[in-house]
């Protein structure tokens, strides 16, 4: 009789597992439950489709169909195919949805919970520039806003029948299309995978705030490989293509000026408007506007400059989460990133005594000390501030005394201080100590702020080093930058630096040329950051660079950075050699294709600020070489 | 069929067993019924549109982007050199007879001829940038307007009498379905049940020869076109409808021409504009 039972419930199982009933019932839940249909196995993409846009095609000036924004067509437009030469730029992977579009072959194979069988992940591996990439399908969030971007970025995935949806965030600036048109790090990526027999159908949705205007939205074909096509690498290694140029040269056109602009569309004997890309280009009534062939290019002309008017502010979500608390993201090996009191605070951990970066705004000391005591042992030792800035340094009097540095007592300090000393002979050893090149402390004791704020230990030129906590750690001086008194923090072992606002995911850098940054300065500071990176793979990861304010960041983004200055530069002297005031260059907006991206109309640092401190500081520059001939 | 021995060794009853699984067996494969067109539980057979799992209806709009400097920008020519696996360039794999005809591509003849809906037959026409009306024209008809070109397509998913020779030829349609009844612990079974997967599997025949592309690339009457429909949603709450499409036609392609094109779902008949075939 028990046994009768046991084939009774096998039968009922096999029943109730069935469509008819409903589905998700168990381990006989068909196509709907979290496993899906099963696309595991090789692809390649069905190339007869687009064929002219394969990896990196396409021509300059040929962007219809996509729905740039003004921002988003100006980046295209100011590209130069010779930025490819830049280091950063050689080797960097394809992001997606452009991965998709790859002539090589990729792969999906799942991951599962060996003890459950639950779908865990799906990884993907492309050929083309290797991109690994992992779907997430256990039902894990996607990462914080103050987390790393890479190419392939952060995925999710859900089945729906035969539909898997893959969200996609935490992307870097990478193309839509091998010609310059570009996706911001903002965007994010919805794909739809269908698979019908053989064939997998991709749509893919991008929705960028920073250089769209409509979703992106695309479909293609992949077709499965019956064979292992074998060839899944692809070697790449950076080198100097342009031997002898300049470290702060980025290839570049500038606005309206692009020689290549209307090669595209003679070649096809279609008006310039027709392909400088944009929503309407999507709407089967643009079609119309091209009949007219003088509106069309009198239109043309308009979308091939910066329009007049209002500047346009950042779309990008400000990674800091400004909600009174302190956020702790371990960046790799001992170092950690403390976010939420304004600047962004770097933090060392180890047997030591703990090595920090910053102190913040300093409305949050307390709770950035009681992070910082969770993460190690020992107290604060040593604080390193990267400028003098009220953002690096507000808690410095908070963290100092929190803190103590043990090398001292005992030591010279500790035994030679007179009878009576003040500041840091009065005590030394029981505060942490505070680090700084030595303009901070001038900048400091000028602005009168109380002694336990000011770094008393300070260094003049190149470098500081300690091995500390098992590592060698290394200040750099960046001389004249953000201010004259700017230094990085390098953690050797760890492969992080730290950047203070040399380098700020959030805004335009903010060259304070009243004390004593320039552009110039500013250029070469980051070129001194890139000089000290590697990647890991394809411009991802390695080392990982702390800004002083946004998200965590490798070189890639550094460079783009750097690359994003260089570029607003040259047109900001490109203007002022044609004899333009700052007033005339402002108004011609330079920074129209970035404004999305890091602009500001209002707040301590707008971009019309960051115009004039480039205006100034080229000015400054002149007069000086003038001056000295 | 070893796990069905092995479980009534287990069970030492082989004749209860038996019956219980076959019992199994007959409700699903009542389950495909209700699944397919045929029978729900204890009811009358669905017909395609009561039974359908998904909703194409309403009115879609293209986006294009696919194929963008085809279907935007006006036709030319095709240039030499072409035939191969990848089209030579033009993104069609056509042979040296469909090239020879390409080439000889003549807009003005076509319009003098009353021709200029070539490119409009059922093989291009969901590649023409406009507007999609779709409605169930009965409960075994599905139908398709297109307001470029004012053409109209049906999908019958029965028997039909259609005996095409025009521009939209004779177009069966299926809801896809996976087949064999998934049991657990035996995999699947082929030749019992089935389950949808949401998609619409449409099979078109009998076309009256015209264009693959507006600049003269042609198909033949022995054109086999083979679509998939599916509808996605987004999370922002914008849905699309997918169509992917195989084109094999042995007298003027080398391999299957395969294409993707999409459509945004609109929630009026806002910018419906049907207009005439044009050759341009």
């Amino acid at each position: 009789m028990k046994k009768i039972t046991s084939a009774v419930a096998f039968a009922a199982v096999v029943m109730l597992s069935h469509p008819a009933f409903g589905q998700g019932f168990g381990f006989g839940a068909p196509i709907s439950a979290n496993t899906g249909i099963d696309i595991s196995g090789t692809w390649s993409y069905g190339g007869e489709q687009d064929a002219d846009y394969g990896t990196a095609a396409g021509s300059v000036g040929d962007y219809g169909g996509i729905p740039l924004n003004e921002a988003g067509r100006l980046y295209a437009l100011a590209w130069d195919a010779s930025r490819m030469t830049v280091r950063q730029q050689q080797c960097a992977g394809y992001g997606i949805p452009y991965a998709y579009f790859s002539p090589g072959n990729f792969r999906f194979w799942e991951e599962r919970d060996p003890h459950t069988q639950q779908l865990v992940a799906i990884h993907m591996w492309f050929q083309t520039s290797e991109v690994r990439r992992t779907i997430w399908m256990d039902g894990r969030p996607h990462p914080p806003a103050w987390a790393p971007h890479t190419f392939a970025g952060f995925s999710t995935g859900t089945w729906d029948k035969n539909v898997l949806t893959i969200t996609t965030t935490h992307l870097k600036r990478a193309w839509l299309r091998g010609n310059g048109v570009p996706y911001s790090d903002e965007a994010t990526v919805v794909e739809k995978l269908v698979r019908h027999g053989d064939r997998i159908t991709v749509f893919t949705v991008t929705k960028d705030p920073v250089f769209l205007d409509e979703p992106y939205s695309k479909t293609m074909i992949n077709l499965r490989n019956i064979k292992d096509p074998t060839a899944w690498l692809y070697a790449c290694e950076d080198g100097e293509e342009i031997v002898g140029r300049r470290e702060d040269k980025v290839p570049n056109r500038l606005f309206g000026k692009n020689p290549y602009m209307r090669e595209w569309a003679d070649k096809n004997g279609v008006p310039l408007l027709a392909t400088l890309g944009g929503g309407i280009t999507t709407h089967p009534e643009f079609a119309a506007k091209l009949k007219d062939a003088g509106a069309a290019e009198a239109e043309a002309m308009k979308e091939i400059v910066p329009k007049p008017g209002p500047e346009q502010t950042s779309r990008a979500v400000n990674p800091d989460p400004n909600d009174a608390d302190i956020h702790v993201w371990k960046v790799q090996g001992n170092v950690y990133l403390l976010i939420g009191d304004g600047g962004n605070i770097a933090v060392q951990v180890g047997d030591q005594g703990a090595f920090v970066v910053d102190s913040g705004a300093g409305k949050l000391s307390d709770k950035v000390i009681a992070a910082i005591s969770k993460l190690g042992k020992n107290p604060i030792q040593f604080v390193v501030n990267t400028s003098f800035h009220p953002d690096h340094t507000g808690g410095n009097a908070a963290l100092g005394n929190a803190g103590q540095d043990p090398s001292l007592p005992g030591s010279f300090f500790g035994g030679q201080a007179p009878t009576g000393a003040t500041g840091f002979f009065q005590n030394p050893g029981h505060h942490a100590t505070l680090i700084a090149q030595n303009n901070v402390l001038v900048r400091m004791e000028a602005a009168k702020l109380p002694n336990d704020m000011i770094p008393p230990d300070t260094y003049l030129e190149n470098r500081r080093r300690k091995y500390h906590n098992g590592e060698l750690v290394e200040i750099f001086y960046q001389p004249n930058a953000i201010t004259d008194g700017d230094s990085i923090v390098q953690f050797r072992r760890s492969d992080v630096i730290a950047t203070g606002d040399i380098y700020d995911t959030t805004r335009y850098p903010f060259i304070d040329l009243k004390s004593g940054g320039t552009v110039q300065g500013e250029i070469s500071a980051l070129n001194s950051i890139l000089n000290k990176t590697g990647y890991e793979h394809d411009e991802d990861g390695g080392t990982l660079i702390i800004p002083g304010h946004g998200r965590i960041s490798d070189e890639y983004d550094v460079a783009e950075y750097r690359d994003m200055i260089a570029i607003i530069r040259d047109r900001v002297q490109s203007m002022m050699d044609a004899g333009a005031t700052v007033e005339q260059v402002k108004a011609a907006r330079p920074t129209a294709d970035y404004d999305t991206r890091f602009g500001a109309t209002s707040g301590p640092w707008t971009t019309d600020m960051f115009v004039e401190a480039i205006y100034n500081s080229l000015k400054q520059s002149a007069s000086a070489q003038a001056a000295r001939n | 069929m070893r796990g069905l021995d092995e479980f009534s060794v287990i069970t030492g009853n082989r004749r209860a067993v038996g019956l219980l699984l076959w019992a199994a067996a007959f409700v699903a494969m009542t389950g495909v019924n209700v699944m397919g067109q045929g029978f729900g539980p204890g009811g009358p057979p669905q017909s395609p549109k009561a039974g359908a799992p998904s909703d194409l209806t309403g009115y879609w709009v293209s986006v294009v982007v696919e194929d963008w400097r085809y279907r935007m920008l006006p036709p030319t020519k095709v240039k030499p050199p072409a035939p191969g696996i990848f089209g030579g360039g033009i993104g069609v794999p056509v042979n040296p007879q469909a090239l020879k005809v390409a080439l000889a591509w003549d807009p003005d003849k076509d319009e003098a001829a009353g021709e200029q809906c070539k490119s409009y037959g059922a093989t291009n026409l969901m590649r023409v940038p406009g507007r999609l009306h779709i409605t169930w024209q009965d409960d075994q008809t599905l139908k398709i307007e297109t307001d470029a070109g004012t053409q109209t397509r049906l999908f019958h998913f029965g028997p039909t009498q259609d005996g095409g020779g025009d521009w939209q030829g004779v177009s069966h349609a299926d809801w896809e379905a996976l087949e064999g009844l998934q049991v657990p612990g035996l995999g699947r079974l082929s030749g019992i049940g089935s389950e949808k997967t949401g998609s619409l599997k449409v099979v078109t025949t009998k076309l009256k020869p015209g264009y693959l592309r507006k600049n003269g690339i042609p198909y033949s009457d022995k054109a086999v076109l083979t679509e998939y429909y599916d509808v996605v949603t987004e999370p922002d709450g914008a849905t699309y409808l997918l169509i992917t499409s195989t084109v094999e036609d042995p007298v003027y392609l080398m391999a299957p021409y395969q294409t993707t094109t999409h459509f945004r779902k609109q929630s009026d008949g806002s910018g419906w504009s049907p207009s005439r075939c044009t050759s341009r």
